[in-house]
């Protein structure tokens, strides 16, 4: 499950959209509500994929109907917000809600990959990607929970 | 405590469930059709949170700087990139490259806005997450 270098810098600066995410949505939470600094991003991008998709009009993959659950995951991304605003607020604070986040997104993305869950495709993490899985990981809550910011 | 531990938890569970969905919505779709359905449904969502919860237009809005608003159409390609990424080199890689980019770019702005922080932890953070990412890519047959 090695991974070509050009799908890893795309990965990689997709990430750093996050960042961008963090500080813009962040920003909104400074002025508002949690809640609008959720509800301003999901309202303001359905506006832009709309556009998006009226200038590309990308071809459907398949004339089949996807099942009616793929659809679903826009209300998981909506209630994320919901439980880390709450979490954000205890003594957790943010540092811990995003270390025990990134733990959540790890576990997941195992169990995902080891199981094919959802009709993706199933993979098989070999030795060397669970080492670097503990390196990003450690590299991250490293950051996270002592580099004093994010 | 221990609930907040879970709630936290269960929020990352989340993200990667919503990824794998919109993955599997992209295959059918397009990953930026994916990304529409994944905004459309989150804001229907999150307008009847508002309704029940209200408070939506609480706080000092008119002073918002105008460049914070544009975190919806970042997140548009955001959602697109992730799930054309997830279908082709699966879940955990897709995670771990996009935590490692938000890491680092978020240590990079961080230090461009004079953020505070312990450079030492800084720079080994970074090292383990930049050496993490060439083991990720090195060739399976690769002479070690």
């Amino acid at each position: 499950m090695t991974t070509a270098p050009l799908y890893s810098l795309i990965a990689f600066l997709t990430g750093g959209l996050l960042t961008l995410m963090v500080l813009t949505n962040g920003t909104l939470a400074v002025y508002g509500t949690l809640l609008f600094s959720s509800w301003v991003p999901h309202v303001t991008g359905t506006v832009a994929a709309l556009a998006i998709l009226a200038v590309l009009k990308p071809k459907r993959a398949k004339p089949l109907r996807p099942p009616l659950w793929a659809y679903l995951a826009g209300v998981g991304g909506a209630f994320t917000v919901m439980l880390t605003s709450a979490t954000v607020n205890t003594s957790l604070a943010l540092s811990g809600t995003i270390a025990l986040g990134l733990a959540g997104q790890v576990v997941f993305s195992l169990f995902a990959d080891i199981r094919g869950l959802f009709g993706l495709p199933k993979k098989r993490p070999s030795a060397r990607d669970l080492t670097a899985l503990g390196m990003i990981l450690s590299g991250a809550l490293l950051l996270v929970l002592m580099g004093g910011s994010q | 405590m221990i609930p907040f531990v879970l709630m936290a938890f269960t929020a990352g569970l989340l993200i990667g469930l919503s990824r794998q969905l919109n993955g599997r919505l992209s295959l059918s779709t397009s990953a930026m059709e994916a990304s529409f359905w994944n905004h459309i449904v989150g804001a229907i969502f999150l307008t009847l949170a508002a309704f029940a919860l209200g408070g939506l237009f609480e706080g000092d809005l008119e002073n918002i700087p105008l460049w914070a608003y544009l975190g919806g159409p970042i997140g548009v390609i955001f959602i697109a990139a992730s799930s054309w990424l997830i279908t082709r080199i699966g879940a955990v890689s897709t995670t771990m490259l996009i935590i490692a980019g938000q890491m680092i770019f978020g240590i990079l702005l961080d230090m461009i806005r004079g953020v505070p922080g312990d450079l030492t932890i800084r720079i080994l953070g970074t090292a383990l997450i930049l050496g993490g990412m060439w083991l990720l890519h090195r060739p399976a047959k690769a002479a070690a």
